[in-house]
Order: structure tokens, then sequence, then C-alpha cells
């Protein structure tokens, strides 16, 4: 099992009955995971709810208002969902998720491999008081997060289960045990004072979260969740998580089998007395976590409580950013043990390295046919490749925009954050400003800065990309999928906040849509281009099926299908546009562009705006039923 | 070579998005719960990678465990250095990918590129098919390539049975051990749509492998 489906697992395992989620890698396929289980197990339908929520803060509240009926609740999010969630989560660990249990399981992401940045999010652990666990195998996932829901109705307390991309997807054998049934209704039983934290509840329930957190800190021993593989070294390791597994790997590696390791289940809180027994024997302790130091500051501060006279390191032997690896950790280990460094190791990176400059980059990009990509080939149309123009990026694929060749995004900072920093941009430059955001984004926080943006009337242009999917995640089937299904539209939410510049388009028309943006960027104040074109995987995908079955029932249908001939090399669709589906070959020592019919989905955007005329349409069946990408 | 029992064994399987490197690593990892394997921690690449970009994944098992617990297999990840084997869907992706590489990785290339966006664009250049080979034979005696593309469009019709092949090509480097063709056709059987195409394409790979890997050693 993965990390992830076995934190699932272990959740069915404890009985959970109530999740919500905003999603973001790498925690959306717990949703997945979710959501398989109640189509594969309808039974499960009687008491398991699973939401796919508008924002994490929407998310964190629905689950503690499932937990305070009486359920247990999951609450999965990305570590900057967290910022997002944060607020709520301040206040339900102050009130307790009693009489139901929480846990929030928080995806970190060392290595940016898949976020916008790496934030040490392990500090609102201190901060909101939330116990943390940090699983290192998959069977600890689905074992720990069992007893996370056990010790979150015990003590009152959210409890954090703290993920990375790397334990999420790592995959190993893990042994099961049976499934608990949850509970399909509880009740709330008002408690002014639990649930209401103002004065003078707030300052009792904060004395209460102390009392809370102490009982639990108390019970960490018993728990079994911390472990001491023993040695006679009088240098000693305090590690947890993945971390843990490259510890043990480069100990094993630099021949280094007698020192000592505490490997900690449990970041948050730290049982004192368990920390002093195992550094009061050491002369060093080596901290190894990534990221900021967290776990150092804390084994400090009871080494110093404790009059321990131990030398604590950590940080300045490890980096504190990116992800860590075997050859990392054991060539920290190696220089502060007096190693000689791996010399196989060595020769790898030292050999390969040197060959750095000769791989192409291979970055992710757009999608072929995707109708953001035509969209930023229209913006570098009708600017003249951003003359005087900045782009107001956000998070979405969008934020793949400032790649090149395209390179058509300025700044990215979070969720919405894009139209939000455009407003305050329009007030101090002439430059024309464009920002953008997708529909997830839109309704996850878009909403209120839009109608900042219209009530001082921002010289802004807002581009809002409707392809009616959260893409970036891999197309949940989430609540923006049940709004549009309601004939909820973007369109009517910009009217009724008083956009007056409104344009609908579609990028598959690239043309007109280069009119619209330099009509737009032309006039004064605030306008919203909407750009109205599915996601182009998944219209794909539904085109195929369409195609399949019409050919399964005998009928004949039209293929279309690009190709180039006469190529004059003007790259206007390999640099501007950049389709993956468009290749550069040579054949007889002449170049030309060719298109990958394999790759290509017919979107046919390259056939618009080739300037040379050398791109063709060709319809064989010209007279068999057509069947063209669905209207949104 | 042949491996002890208790060996980890380590392969990287690199390739770009949508060729079926996380359906290998799975395979290969379901594969070896058949064979009785008794550890088996690897890692997959999730996310951002599916647009286009590149991919890797880390498989890693161990027969048997030592008795000395410190040994055994505790990272998903393999180290620099470390691996037996690369499986690579595209041949750049195994430089991409090298750091992992020792001198007795036999590597196991796919020659058809897939060049990217920046090849296209004429904004940087792809190596030569013999320069990748140059740089990998600088490193290893065992660089092996095999049109897998090809052979999977010729057979198939498609581009989708890459990944099967390029098993089949793998298994005769022996980098693979414990794990027979039966555990693979099995776990096929169960777990993959048209099992039968997929226990071709193994079976193309391996008898075109046979006959590369033979003929160079």
């Amino acid at each position: 099992m993965l990390g992830n489906e076995a934190l699932v697992r272990g959740c069915l395992e404890a009985g959970v009955s109530y999740v919500s989620q905003y999603p973001g890698t790498p925690t959306s396929d717990i949703g997945e995971y979710f959501h398989q289980v109640l189509i594969d197990s309808p039974e499960t339908r009687e008491f398991l709810i699973h939401h796919w929520a508008v924002n994490e803060a929407v998310a964190t509240s629905s689950c503690a208002g499932a937990a305070w009926t009486g359920c247990r609740s999951l609450n999965p999010m990305k570590h900057v969902g967290l910022n997002v969630a944060s607020d709520a989560l301040s206040v339900i660990a102050l009130n307790g998720p009693n009489p139901g249990a929480m846990v929030v399981s928080i995806g970190s992401d060392p290595g940016s491999l898949g976020s916008h940045q790496e934030q040490n999010e392990r500090f609102y652990a201190w901060m909101l008081h939330l116990p943390t666990f940090e699983p290192h195998t998959p069977q600890e996932c689905k074992d720990w997060i069992k007893l996370a829901f056990e010790l979150s109705e015990k003590y009152d307390l959210v409890m954090n289960f703290r993920m990375s991309t790397r334990s999420a997807h790592s995959r190993g054998f893990v042994k099961l045990e049976p499934l608990v049934k949850g509970k399909a209704k509880g009740e709330f039983i008002r408690n002014i004072p639990k649930f209401n934290s103002l004065p003078p509840h707030a300052i009792n329930n904060h004395i209460r979260l102390y009392e809370r957190i102490e009982k639990l800190r108390e019970a960490i021993p018993s728990l079994g969740v911390n472990k001491i593989i023993p040695g006679e070294n009088k240098i000693g390791i305090i590690t947890s998580g993945m971390p843990f597994g490259y510890t043990m790997e480069a100990l094993n590696q630099l021949n280094l089998n007698d020192v000592p390791v505490l490997k900690l289940g449990m970041i948050y809180p730290l049982n004192y007395e368990e920390i002093v027994d195992f550094i009061e024997k050491l002369e060093k302790v080596i901290i190894i976590e990534e990221l900021e130091p967290f776990l150092e500051m804390k084994i400090a501060e009871i080494a110093h409580d404790h009059k321990i006279n131990v030398e604590i390191i950590g940080e300045q032997y490890f980096p504190k950013y990116n992800e860590f690896s075997t050859g990392l950790v054991a060539t920290c280990l190696a220089n502060i043990f007096n190693k000689p460094p791996n010399e196989q190791m060595k020769k790898a990176i030292d050999y390969f390295n040197s060959y750095k400059e000769i791989i192409p980059s291979r970055f992710p990009t757009f999608c072929s046919g995707c109708p953001e990509r035509a969209t930023l080939y229209a913006i570098l149309k009708a600017t003249n490749h951003l003359e005087n123009t900045i782009i107001s990026g956000d998070i979405g694929c969008y934020v793949m925009s400032f790649f090149p060749p395209q390179q058509c995004s300025d700044l990215v900072i979070c969720m919405s954050g894009g139209i939000s920093a455009a407003i305050g941009m329009s007030t101090k430059t002439d430059q024309k400003v464009i920002a953008m955001i997708g529909d997830s984004t839109f309704f996850h926080t878009g909403m209120a800065p839009l109608a900042e943006a219209v009530g001082y009337n921002s010289n802004v242009l807002l581009i809002i990309f409707e392809n009616s999917w959260t893409a970036m995640t891999g197309h949940q089937n989430d609540v923006l999928r049940y709004l549009l299904n309601k004939g909820f539209s973007i369109e009517d939410i910009c009217k009724a906040i008083g956009v007056s510049w409104l344009r609908v388009e579609d990028s598959y028309k690239p043309k007109k849509l280069v009119k619209s943006i330099e009509e737009a960027l032309e006039t004064d104040g605030f306008k919203v281009i909407i750009i109205k074109r599915e996601c182009g995987l998944q219209a794909h995908r539904w085109r195929m099926d369409q195609i399949r079955g019409l050919e399964r029932e005998g009928k004949k249908v039209q293929d279309v299908s690009y190709f180039i001939g006469g190529c004059q090399m003007c790259y206007e669709c390999a640099r501007v546009l950049s389709c993956p589906a468009i290749r550069r070959v040579e054949t007889d020592g002449i170049e030309e562009m060719q298109i990958d019919q394999d790759r290509c989905i017919r979107c046919g955007v390259c056939y618009e705006i080739c300037p040379n005329g050398a791109i063709r349409k060709s319809i064989i069946n010209l007279f068999a039923e057509e069947v063209p990408f669905r209207e949104l | 070579m042949s491996f002890k029992e208790t060996d980890i064994i380590n392969i990287v399987i690199a390739g770009t998005a949508g060729q079926g490197v996380i359906t290998l690593k799975r395979l290969i990892e379901f594969a070896s719960q058949k064979a009785g394997v008794k550890r088996n921690f690897g890692s997959e690449m999730h996310g951002l990678a599916q647009r286009e970009g590149a991919i890797s994944s880390h498989t890693r098992y161990q027969k048997e465990l030592f008795e000395d617990d410190r040994k055994n297999l505790y990272s998903p990840l393999i180290c620099y250095g470390d691996a037996d084997l690369y499986i690579c869907f595209e041949p750049i992706e195994a430089l991409r990918r090298g750091l992992f590489a020792s001198n007795k990785t036999s590597f196991v290339l796919n020659s058809r590129t897939i060049p990217g966006i920046m090849i296209t664009a004429n904004l940087e250049s792809y190596p030569s098919l013999e320069k990748i080979k140059e740089i990998l034979n600088g490193y290893s005696n065992e660089v092996y390539f095999m049109n897998a593309t090809e052979l999977s469009l010729n057979n198939f019709n498609t581009n989708q049975y890459v990944n099967l092949i390029m098993l089949g090509f793998a298994i005769p480097t022996s980098k693979i051990p414990f794990i027979e063709i039966e555990h693979y056709e099995e776990v096929i059987k169960e777990w993959l749509r048209d099992p039968d195409s997929n226990i071709k394409a193994l079976h193309l790979g391996l008898e075109k492998g046979k006959k590369i890997i033979n003929s160079a050693n």
C-alpha cells in the first residue's frame, strides 16, 4: 500500500465517518481513495461521507462540526492549506473535538515536489497545540492514524498526522486489521463554555488545553510510537519520519552501527523523561530533521532545563532546505564522525554532475490542447510579448505559465493572491496589469478580491479560466463540478458583484481572444474575460469515449486531423504557442515541424494561428457524424 | 552476477509523464510479493510530473531480512551510486537520474526520444544517442538499447505497451532476482486491463532483450 492508501485504511479501521478536504498534493489521493471505497463498497455510504470542500478553512470547520456531534472526522490538507485553515483550527484546537474526535492530516512537502514552496508547517504544532505524529512506513501510517483517533477522543485534542510527499507516495507491505463501521448520526449537545471561545471562556479553554496536552505528554512512553535503536557510541541521533530511514541506511553504509538512535513517532509534545534518559548518557546528540530546526530547539531547551551537559548539533551540519536523502545524510554524518565519504557515491555524483550541462530541461508544462496555453498565446500576441505589461499569476495549472518559452507569469503568491497583488500594483504603476485565476481558485478565495477590485474599479484585466475542473490536482469530482452542474455561472457572479466590462471568450478561437484582450487593455478600470473551455485532458477523454461509443454502435465518425506541409520554420507554433504535440524534425537535411498524431487532441489552435497557412486540416468521412468537444 | 537473499535490490525506473513508470513499478512490487519477498519499500512520483515532466520511481526489495536489523531496508529512496538496474523509457532520463548508478549497474534504455518543447523551440539541444551511450559506457559496461516504442507500435498499433516490453528487456540482465516470469503473469492477469496483450508485450521484450544482451556479452 501507498502511505496515503494505508492512512485511509487506518481511518476505516478507526470508524471515521466524515472526511472533508480541499485537494492538494500530496493529500489529494486520500480523498480519491475514500471515493473509491464509497463506490466499491456501497454499504459504507450508510455512515461515511466525503466532501471536497471549497477551501481548507471550510473543510476544517466542517470536520469540527461533525466531531462535535460525536463522530470521528478526518481533515487532510497540504502544508500551505494549513495557512488557510489555521484561523479556524486555532479555535477548534482550543475548544477540543469532543465528544467526537478530529485528526488533521498535513501533507508537508520538503523539496517542493508538488507545491510552490516548502514551508515548515511543524511550527503550527507549537502555536496551536496540535499533538503531531510523523510516520515512516505505510504500516505506521495505518496503525498510528488509528491511535491518533483514540487519543483525540480520549484527551479532547485535535491531532495532527504529518505526512510528507515522500511518506504519502512510498509503498510497502501493510498488515490489515478488521474494518469498523463509523457513526452514521450523532447529536450535538449544547455546551456554551466549550464551544464559544470568547472571554471569559477563551482563557478557560486555553488553561484546559494546557491540562489536556500535559496529560498526553505523560502518556507518550506507553503509546509505543517512540523507539530506541540501542548502541554504545557516545554520540547519538534523534530523528523522526522519513529522515529516520535515510539515517539508518547511512549509518550502516558508514559502518557506524554502534550509534544509538531515538526515533520519535510523536514530535509534539515531547515526553521530558524519555528525552532526558536518552541524552544524559551521551556526549553529543545529532538531530536529523528536514527544513528548519524544530526538534533541535525543543531538545536543546529540555537539555538546558534539566542541566544536562550534552552538545546538541544538527542545523549547522544539515541543510535547512530541500528534501533529504540517504546520500545527503551519509555525507553529513561522514563529516561529523570524520569518516571518509563513500567512494561509490562520490564517483556517481562527480561523474554525472559533470554532464549536467548537456541534459535538456524537462519541466512540467501545459498538456497538448490546453486552453490555458492558448490563452497565454493570445496574451503574448495582444501585448506584443508583454511589453509594458505585468502578469500576476496564481495557483492552478497556470502556475506553470512562468516556464519558457512562454514565460507568461511575473509573480505568484498563494491561492487568489494574484488578483489581490494586481489591485495594489495598479494603483502604483501605469504598466498594464493582467491577473489570472482558475475556476477552482475563484471559488476557493477569489470572490473576495474580485469584490474589492470592482469596489475600487482597479485598473486590472482579470482573466478567469473556466475549464470546469480542479485540473492541477487530478480532476477531483469536487464542489466545483456540483456547482457547475447545477447551472451555477461565474459570469452571473461577476455581474452580480457589479463587473461592468465582461466578456466570455474561447481560447480555441485565439484571434478573437487577442482582439478582446487588446480592447480590454485599452479600457480603464476593472475588466473581466472569462475563458470558457474545458480542460484539454478531460475534453479529449470525453470525446474519445463518445467516438468509441458511436463506433461500437457501428456508426461512422468524422476523422479530423492536422498536419504540416511547407513549414517556413517561423517558430510561431513552437515558441509562442509551444504545444508539446508539435516536434521539430530533420529529414534529408531539411528542418520542419511535425504534429505527433498520437499526442494531438485536435483542438485546432495551431491551425488557427499559423501565419503561413502551413498547418492543414484534414477531414476523413466528411459526411459522417461530427463529434465536437462538449460546450460548458 | 548473483544476489544473496539478504541483498537489497535497487531499481530505478525513469521516463516521462504518461509512459507507465508507476504502473511498471507497482507491477514489479506486486510480483515481488507473489515471490515471497519479505520487505518492500519504494517511492513513486505523483502530481506535477504528470504534465509532460520527467518522472522517476525507485523500487527496492529484500528477499530475506538480516538478523541484524540495522542492515535491512529502511528508506524508499536508493542511495547515490547504489542502483543495480536502470529501466529508462526515454534515453536522456538515464543521465538526468544518473546519480544513483554504480559501475555494477545495468542500463536498459528505450532508444525512442521524447525531445520536449524546448528542443522543438530550438532553444536547447538534445544530445545524440551515441553521445548518451558513450557517457553511460564511460561508467558502466552494461548499457543496452532497444526501440521499445517501435516494437509496441508495430505489434499493438499503440505506444501503451512500452513499459511491459521494457520489463521483458530488463529481465535477462538478472538484476531483478527472485521474481519469476509466472509472478509477473499472475499480477498482470489480476491487475491490468487486457492481460493477453500485456503478457505478449512482456514476452516480446524478453525475447528481443535476450538477443540484445546475449550478443553483447
